[in-house]
């Protein structure tokens, strides 16, 4: 199964069906849900007569039990969601923390709380997202905000993933989700496989790995694992009442990220080094984009990847400009650590545009806000 | 093979009390297990939360230890990845009939290739004896102090309605037709049951008169009634225990195509 | 063969005393080293198993017992002798 290369005109759901074909998943579950659908149904189709499974259950905790479990039985593995179904998985979203499963989630996010705006869009999950279950752990998440990067973020998601045995987002939104575009796929694939533990060596699980990733292994193989969501030692031994244990495991899990996190975020920036820096990410940096091009008082700085949080190129473009004006579409929620971050860095003013209701900023509304701050 | 090569020799003694029907449990499918000659490096054990969920840690070989209810749905996406390797699930009545409700009658009528082993021990034994969907009428559990006024489910009926291919029901009194109940399950081809209907003597038994787990095995024998020797008529199905018989027996035996050959993964896992 | 119980592993439950037909167990009076009442085999040669080799019979102590504690080991000149 390989995805087709050369040009297309698709949508972005489409384009992260692509992304994860091209990326081998051998495993999809789903659940319908609003705007998600045309991902399962393309995966649905795309699946069928390969070897891989496509696998409609009965509920979102089901579809993401079904993967974790696909994903120890040693393929990639993947399902996608919205809002409400996404609040389901929480719980299992830690224990694929806990255990290091390495697994994708497709969060196309609608309007919230509840049932919300199905059809629109909001980016009201990116606190969830990191923050969603219970207990301390990282994760990492890759917000598109293009066709193009619905599938290159997909094929980062999963090399992600699979590098670092965690569970990746793609924090896609209706807008993105449901926008059409031109999406181009590269001759060659760069696709990251996880390690996988080696039979010979037994004691190799135990010394802690410089990335601290440990080898991953696969069931069926004879490696005897016991994974558990459990406070559990390196060797697996269950030991939930032991202080060090959990000291050293919880630690670990959250510094496997941390400490990488040069390698994993990802960025864009338009015109550094204007007094006035819009940070923002997804569809809500469109307008924002637009703004930016058109005016040289204006920058961008568009993340790409929201977790783990990329402190390097907030703090850099905080300690060169006056003013920053985060743009969201939500009532404030990356605002904070971005808020957090440039106030480390001396930028004292730091603002928010945020719009719900389920459409992105527009340039006006931003040059409008911009005014308002005298940036322009 | 001997049990100290089927299980874990180091991690003994193991978590359950004294009296505890799980042990009882791994006794029978270790002699069903090792009667059968299967590997044991190419079967993945999977259980969810609780006592009976505990056992797959036991088991020397791979082991799921999963999320509260949800082993049937981990263990659906384990066997499809995997064809080839054999998919057994440790369960109790708690995780499997109450928060595992709706993956276990989907799990029944997807009809994957797996063994479910239910421990039913009628009450939450793990969080100290609190009322499960099992708990019979009027019995005492600490979340219902004056006598449980809920019925409950029968889990054997249950999958046989939802299209389980193979489903048995025996108590830990029952060891030899348990035995051979988890070796008929252990070859069955597709979605195969067993409950055990087990004794928890510290925190069902002790609440209710049977204290000891020899009472509590007595009660098994005293209501114990064989399937082909019930009346249907005479029976409400659902209402296990509620006139004070246990109905045990093979329940249904058949062959429906199992969800891997209709989806065609086995030719290419 | 005969049953033996390891007293590393027997956590007193009695469920041996109660389940073997031939009454060949009996209620520990001392305490184990793990702090319970173990059983004790009190009439080992009362036991179907008495002066059988090869396919055992009955097996319910060993099927019963929760804690894996009892085993079959082969018998003495002395324990044939009974």
């Amino acid at each position: 199964m390989k995805a087709a290369k050369g040009e297309f005109f698709l949508q972005g759901n489409e384009a992260c069906v692509e992304g994860a074909i091209g990326s081998g998943i051998r495993f999809f579950a789903g659940y319908p849900i609003t705007p998600s659908t045309e991902i399962a149904e393309g995966l649905a189709q795309r699946l069928r007569g390969t070897n891989g499974v496509f696998l409609q259950m009965e509920d979102e905790i089901a579809c993401i039990s079904a993967i974790i479990g696909a994903s120890w039985g040693g393929v990639k593995s993947m399902t996608a969601t919205s809002g409400p179904g996404f609040s389901l998985m929480q719980e299992a979203i830690g224990y694929a923390a806990m255990s290091e499963t390495p697994i994708v989630i497709v969060n196309v996010m609608r309007g919230g709380p509840s049932t919300g705006q199905p059809t629109r869009a909001s980016q009201g999950d990116v606190m969830q997202t990191k923050y969603g279950s219970h207990g301390d752990y990282q994760v990492i998440a890759f917000a598109p905000a293009s066709v193009q990067e619905m599938f290159d973020l997909t094929v980062e998601s999963f090399n992600y993933a699979e590098k670092y045995r965690v569970p990746a987002f793609l924090l896609s939104d209706a807008e993105v989700g449901h926008m059409r575009g031109l999406l181009s796929v590269p001759e060659n694939l760069k696709i990251v496989d996880r390690k996988e533990k080696g039979i010979k060596r037994a004691d190799e699980a135990y010394d802690v790995p410089d990335d601290l990733v440990h080898p991953f292994p696969t069931f069926g193989k004879g490696h005897k694992a016991m994974i558990t969501g459990m406070t559990h030692a390196e060797d697996s031994r269950i030991e939930p009442e032991d202080v060090r244990t959990h000291q050293e495991l919880v630690k670990r899990l959250s510094d496997k990220i941390l400490k990488n996190r040069k390698d994993i975020n990802k960025w864009e920036l338009v015109s550094p080094g204007s007094k006035t820096m819009i940070i923002s990410y997804g569809s809500s940096a469109l307008g924002p984009k637009e703004v930016a091009a058109k005016d040289e008082r204006v920058g961008l700085l568009r993340l790409k990847s929201l977790w783990p949080l990329p402190e390097e190129p907030i703090y850099e473009v905080a300690s060169q400009c006056e003013r920053i004006l985060v743009c969201e579409m939500n009532l404030g929620m990356m605002y904070w650590p971005i808020k957090r971050v440039a106030l480390e860095a001396g930028c004292k003013k730091v603002e928010l545009l945020s719009k719900i209701g389920g459409e992105p900023p527009t340039p006006s509304e931003v040059r409008h806000k911009l005014r308002g701050m005298g940036a322009i | 093979m001997d049990i100290f090569d089927f299980y874990r020799k180091d991690r003994w003694p193991h978590v359950f009390c004294p009296g505890c029907g799980n042990g009882t449990v791994m006794n029978c499918f270790y002699r069903a297990f090792s009667a059968l000659n299967l590997p044991l490096d190419r079967t993945a054990f999977v259980g969810g939360i609780g006592c009976s969920s505990r056992i797959p840690l036991y088991i020397s070989s791979d082991a799921l230890h999963t999320t509260h209810g949800r082993a049937i749905a981990f263990a659906t996406g384990l066997k499809l990845s995997k064809p080839d390797l054999k998919v057994v699930v440790f369960t109790g009545d708690g995780d499997l009939g109450a928060i595992g409700g709706n993956h276990f009658i989907n799990g029944c009528r997807r009809n994957v290739d797996m063994t479910v082993i239910c421990i039913n021990n009628n009450i939450y034994g793990m969080t100290g004896g609190q009322a499960s969907i099992t708990t019979p009428h009027d019995f005492q559990s600490t979340t219902t102090p004056y006598g449980n006024r809920e019925y409950p489910f029968d889990l054997a009926e249950l999958a046989v309605a939802a299209g389980a291919n193979y489903v048995a029901r025996w108590t830990t009194r029952h060891v030899h037709e348990l035995t051979k109940s988890m070796k008929t399950a252990l070859q069955k081809k597709g979605f195969a049951f067993v409950e055990v209907i087990s004794q928890c003597p510290v925190n069902f038994g002790r609440r209710n008169k049977m204290a000891d787990p020899t009472q509590m095995l007595e009660w098994f024998k005293e209501s114990s009634v064989r399937r082909e020797k019930v009346r249907t008529a005479a029976v409400d199905h659902f209402d296990l225990n509620m006139a004070g018989q246990i109905t045990v027996g093979e329940f249904v035996d058949r062959n429906r195509e199992c969800y891997e050959e209709l989806i065609g993964v086995e030719k290419h896992g | 063969m005969k049953p033996v119980i390891d007293l590393r592993l027997c956590k007193g439950c009695n469920v041996c005393v109660y389940i073997c037909p031939k009454k060949c167990y009996s209620r520990g009076a001392g305490i184990s080293e793990l702090g319970y009442y173990a059983a004790v085999v009190s009439a080992a040669e009362k036991c179907y198993n008495h002066k059988r080799e090869g396919k055992l019979i009955c097996e319910l102590c060993v099927l019963s017992c929760p804690d894996q504690a009892i085993s079959w080991h082969p018998e003495t000149e002395e324990d044939l002798k009974k």
